[in-house]
């Protein structure tokens, strides 16, 4: 069946282009063969596709691509580095989990854990090196003597009773 | 959501307080030693200040009257009653330091002070008060202290 320059000429650009199946691409050269209308025709998007490629190559040629694209990296490193909190809080919106609110809670548990350990932590802890000092005293009815071991495990506060105590004590 | 918050801050300053003013106490262990020459008996429970009681005094018996641990918050006085009536002891936490607790000792006897003195003691550390006669022998107060 001869095809008609209509039918043929709608695959004619698609051929041009190879975009055509195999068998559009054999009835398309079959009726090239036939046909000098459709060749004329094919022959002119051949010549207007020389004649709008040769400027755009010629320009492409004088472009420093290389250039172009280190231009682009340091624009890209440029780029603002998002904070560590909106990542964060992207992250917790993209999250079902936390979405849903069910983190407060834990928030909670955590945050009385960590008083308590920090608690225990931060305790005073004993010095084995501390000693015992006297740094205040007063008697009135006694004489009073302190004293110190060299090994300081003890301190001594003594009352001395004089007579009249003595004998008020026994 | 400003519920929870609200809560959230609540239970942060209650733990918060809490456990400072728990941690704010000493515990202190005070004896009222019976020391003489009347026998050789020691009492087991002085065991820890044995030595140093051997090494100081030249008594032979040293027997225990009272014992009374307690836990000692700042400005608060605690009173441990002697043998006889009228006569006891006041201690008081004044301070409490990162290696030591500041305590105000009064030792009373029928309303007189025959001593009020202030003492910075270290954890594990003991002040022997002593010298009031009573029976044939004298009184100590071992104030040892642990935090």
């Amino acid at each position: 069946m001869k095809n008609s320059c209509s039918s043929v000429s709608t695959l004619l650009e698609k051929y041009f282009d190879q975009e055509v199946t195999e068998e559009e691409r054999f009835l398309v050269e079959g009726h090239l063969q036939d046909c000098p209308g459709c060749r004329d025709a094919l022959s002119s998007m051949e010549e207007l596709r020389t004649l709008i490629k040769a400027p755009v190559e010629e320009v492409v040629g004088k472009e420093d691509f290389p250039w172009v694209w280190q231009k682009i990296e340091r624009e890209i490193r440029l780029e603002k580095k998002r904070t560590w909190w909106s990542s964060l809080r992207s992250w917790l919106a993209a999250t079902p989990l936390f979405r849903r609110k069910v983190w407060i809670p834990a928030v909670a548990t955590l945050v009385v854990l960590l008083l308590i350990t920090a608690q225990v932590i931060l305790k005073k802890t004993p010095s084995s090196q501390g000693v015992s000092v006297v740094e205040y005293l007063e008697s009135p009815a006694y004489n009073v003597m302190v004293y110190q071991p060299e090994e300081p495990n003890v301190t001594v506060i003594w009352l001395f009773e004089g007579p009249e105590e003595e004998q008020r004590t026994t | 959501m400003k519920r929870t918050v609200f809560l959230l801050t609540a239970l942060f300053f209650f733990s918060f307080f809490s456990f400072s003013a728990a941690s704010a106490q000493v515990q202190v262990r005070i004896r009222v030693i019976l020391a003489s020459n009347v026998g050789q008996a020691i009492d087991p429970s002085l065991n820890d200040v044995h030595k140093e009681l051997g090494s100081l005094f030249n008594f032979t018996s040293y027997r225990l009257l009272r014992d009374e641990p307690m836990n000692l918050v700042p400005n608060r006085t605690v009173t441990v009653q002697g043998r006889r009536p009228g006569r006891f002891m006041e201690v008081t936490l004044i301070g409490l330091h990162r290696d030591n607790a500041q305590l105000r000792m009064k030792v009373i006897r029928e309303g007189v002070d025959l001593l009020n003195t202030q003492v910075r003691l270290s954890p594990g550390r003991t002040v022997l008060i002593g010298g009031p006669r009573y029976g044939e022998g004298v009184v100590l107060f071992a104030v040892s202290s642990r935090f």
